[in-house]
């Protein structure tokens, strides 16, 4: 669990942007874009937990 | 009238009984599974693990018993999807049961409960991370714990588990169009919800290991509930009808007496699960109550959410009690015994439908369905005569 103590998850993500962009350069093109593709697909992988709990 | 027309009537009539309103007639919305497969001719084997088959004879029983709203596939769990993850939970018809037994979910015996009651700090912290870390290794067989070498099963499992879900839930809009393309059937519900306590009984400690823990570690029992409720919240409404016409579900296990206790059911089931109802509604979505057994020591609770929030489905209670006591605000549906379906003859289905009629629905605010979900079990004859009876004498 060493890897989920210190991360906060708020519903709907599973790796935050917010801890994902500390390990990209700095970004000189459009952030918007990248935080939002990445928060997109970051979703799809929070769905599939829940609904193998929730649903399956 | 084409098919567009008939979709539209029949959407309008299920909202308007939805919204405690009358509409036309009394609209007719069972909730079939593998009642489907019987009468398309199909196994249970194969509406379990062929979803296509399975959508296929939801469709076939839509358009030939003409009613107006379905749940696309009702049998809903796809056993080939279960074991592409490698679930262990359940015995999946042709393999481990009989091929015409419905799948079965097997709750695993205390001391091998999916949690251990040691580990409720680690839900309570990060419950998206403990489910992926902790309980999906433990149930899935394929998944390596944390800290374990990884294999070619383990990342298979995710890849194939994502790729089939994804594919499996764009499955369903397509099955909701051609319902209302081919037969103007509604979809009657959108979004998958279950209570925080329900949940914890279900996949993590099991029934029994939470009865223990609700004496043994009462504090630690709510603040798992209160760390569920936000992300339960958010994939109900991530499911939820665009539109705001059908409802979310919520499918009630055991959170009511006697299961537990009515205090326990005070402190830990409704006091985590009404903030997650009047969130919903405050979105603008209601919730169908689909109250498996027998709710009826908890309708003065329920009758504490706000009027037309929820849709209240009825088991095994007394659906003339639930009209008493919360008729005046929300819609009532279900109320016709599956036993009755499955060993009754069709007068004495059509003479329950007429007493349920009678008692719950002058004044609109009622769908017509069977108690609980309808499988094999049920003779096509008696859910004819439930459907033609309705039909007839549930005009408005």
């Amino acid at each position: 669990m060493a890897e989920t103590q210190n991360t906060h998850r708020p519903p709907g993500t599973c790796i935050p942007w917010e801890e994902k962009k500390k390990e990209l350069p700095e970004i000189t093109g459009d952030k918007d874009l990248v935080r939002r593709q990445w928060e997109q697909i970051d979703g799809l992988a929070y769905i599939y937990i829940w609904h193998c709990l929730l649903s399956f | 009238m084409d098919m567009e027309q008939v979709y539209a009537q029949r959407l309008k009539r299920y909202v308007t009984a939805m919204r405690n309103e009358k509409p036309d007639r009394i609209p007719i919305r069972p909730f079939v599974a593998e009642f489907t497969a019987k009468y398309a001719g199909y196994s249970c084997q194969q509406v379990a693990h062929d979803y296509e088959l399975a959508f296929d004879a939801a469709r076939k029983c839509a358009a030939d018993f003409d009613w107006d709203a379905v749940v696309g596939n009702m049998v809903y769990v796809w056993t080939a999807l279960t074991q592409a993850i490698s679930l262990k939970y359940y015995a999946i018809p042709g393999i481990d049961i009989p091929p015409d037994t419905g799948f079965q979910y097997l709750e695993p015996r205390e001391e091998s409960a999916h949690m251990k009651p040691e580990e409720y700090d680690q839900l309570i912290a990060d419950p998206t991370g403990f489910l992926f870390n902790v309980w999906l290794p433990r149930v899935a067989r394929d998944v390596q714990p944390m800290g374990e070498p990884t294999s070619f099963r383990n990342n298979l499992s995710f890849l194939k588990g994502g790729m089939a879900m994804m594919q499996y839930f764009g499955g369903f809009g397509v099955q909701g169009d051609r319902l209302r393309r081919e037969s103007g059937t509604v979809s009657a519900i959108a979004g998958i919800l279950k209570a925080p306590l329900d949940i914890i009984a279900d996949k993590l400690r099991g029934y029994i290991g939470l009865t223990m823990d609700l004496l043994e570690r009462p504090e630690k029992v709510l603040a798992a509930c209160e760390a569920l409720m936000p992300h339960l919240t958010q994939v109900a409404l991530s499911g939820a009808d665009p539109a705001k016409n059908v409802p979310i579900s919520i499918w009630m296990h055991r959170g009511c007496v006697p299961f537990i206790s009515f205090d326990h059911f005070n402190r830990f089931y409704w006091s985590t699960l009404k903030p997650i109802i009047q969130e919903i509604w405050s979105s603008g979505h209601q919730v169908l109550f689909y109250a498996e057994g027998n709710w009826n020591a908890h309708l003065d609770a329920f009758a504490e959410l706000p009027d037309q929030s929820i849709i209240y489905h009825v088991d095994q209670a007394d659906i003339f009690e639930v009209h008493r006591k919360v008729g005046h605000k929300f819609c009532i549906s279900g109320g016709i015994p599956n036993y009755l379906l499955g060993y009754g003859t069709p007068d004495q289905v059509r003479e329950c439908c007429k007493k349920v009629i009678d008692g719950v629905a002058q004044d609109g605010g009622y769908i017509m369905d069977a108690s609980a979900i309808v499988q094999n079990d049920a003779k096509v004859e008696n859910v004819r005569a439930m459907t033609e009876f309705t039909r007839e004498y549930g005009v408005y």
